[in-house]
């Protein structure tokens, strides 16, 4: 269309662009600039609801633990499926970790995994010898909010297991 | 040579490709950046470790506020002493029971009484910052969440902070969960 009315007109018709060349490089720009300031990032579903809370600070990267509904993932890699069961006591829907998946309290998969992540930790830090890579035994908790605070407890007692001792607990940044 | 006096003659360039390519890449980062931002709370594993013993010394007085959330609502313990709540029947109950009876959403639980109740509390100690919170088996995650957030803060009052910027009145930052009843 633009071509054929140029052609006719000789140029002076042409729909100018420019204007709208600067304005969409300028949001582009933009777009592209909070893209990259996003460094954890959550896959929200139906299983996985974070929620949300007052807290300021800002995640830093860490190791990721994520506990939906339906299963547990450390680091994008799978570890467990978790059960949902009810409750006797109070006869409602409840999710639990699946007793032959534990020793005792410890989740003896997401142990092994996480375990794994800290030795790895530790050896880059002692290699590099930097600070930015001193292992500070530092886990991101992604939990859907519908979660029993058990499977947390649990969650957190096999992460503490495994020399993960300071927990960040991701939340959406909300008015509270 | 005439292949330059050709370019020459076209009136503009051609920025509609571009422009096919921006409108694209415009949705796809749309989509991509979530407007949602993401935050985090900071909680550490209680030490463990033996039980200090008993010195002759006269000890500091400490606070140890802790926070009990049950099915009922919330118990609030210090070093020595339970604050218990008046029930209309004349039983003693949580300190702050639920805004409805039975508990069962996270916002029935009476967060504000909480945030009162603890800026009271952190009026008479003011150098505590620190809540252990203790929470039962089958607490859901979010009211885990929505308490460390009325124990944080008082949004109704205002302080300074040590560079003499304005913020909310802090109550208690530093969270520990402990393990729990079972």
């Amino acid at each position: 269309m633009a071509k054929k009315k140029a052609r006719r007109g000789g140029g002076e018709g042409a729909l100018s662009i420019t204007s709208m060349m600067d304005m969409m490089t300028i949001i582009l720009v933009f777009l592209l600039k909070s893209y990259q300031t996003e460094n954890v990032s959550v896959a929200a579903s139906d299983d996985l609801q974070i929620p949300i809370s007052s807290a300021e600070k800002s995640p830093k990267l860490a190791v990721n633990v994520v506990v939906s509904r339906k299963d547990i993932v450390v680091d994008g890699e799978f570890v467990i499926d978790l059960e949902q069961t009810v409750d006797e006591n109070t006869g409602g829907q409840t999710i639990v970790v699946p007793d032959d998946e534990k020793r005792g309290q410890l989740i003896a998969k997401l142990y092994d995994m996480m375990l794994a992540k800290a030795e790895t930790a530790k050896d880059l830090g002692a290699k590099t010898g930097s600070e930015d890579f001193e292992f500070k035994g530092e886990v991101l908790l992604q939990v859907d909010k519908r979660m029993p605070f058990s499977v947390v407890r649990e969650v957190m007692f096999t992460a503490g297991q495994a020399q993960f001792g300071n927990f960040r607990f991701v939340v959406i940044k909300g008015s509270g | 040579m005439s292949k330059g006096k050709r370019n020459m003659e076209a009136e503009e360039l051609d920025l509609v490709p571009i422009m096919n390519l921006v409108t694209i890449l415009i949705p796809f980062l749309l989509m991509a950046s979530s407007f949602v931002t993401l935050a985090a709370i900071d909680s550490t594993l209680p030490a463990i470790g033996p039980p200090s013993e008993p010195s002759d010394e006269e000890p500091e007085e400490t606070l140890n506020l802790s926070i009990a959330i049950t099915d009922q609502g919330y118990t609030i313990m210090g070093s020595d002493a339970v604050l218990k709540g008046d029930q209309p029947d004349g039983q003693k109950g949580p300190t702050l029971p639920c805004k409805r009876s039975g508990c069962d959403t996270p916002d029935s639980y009476d967060t504000k009484g909480l945030t009162e109740m603890l800026s009271e509390i952190k009026d008479r100690w003011d150098d505590e910052e620190n809540v252990i919170l203790v929470p039962e088996s089958q607490i859901a995650y979010e009211t885990l969440i929505l308490t460390m957030d009325a124990a944080r803060e008082d949004p109704s009052k205002t302080e300074n902070d040590e560079n003499g910027q304005s913020r909310k009145k802090q109550l208690f930052p530093n969270v520990v969960i402990a393990g729990g009843a079972q």
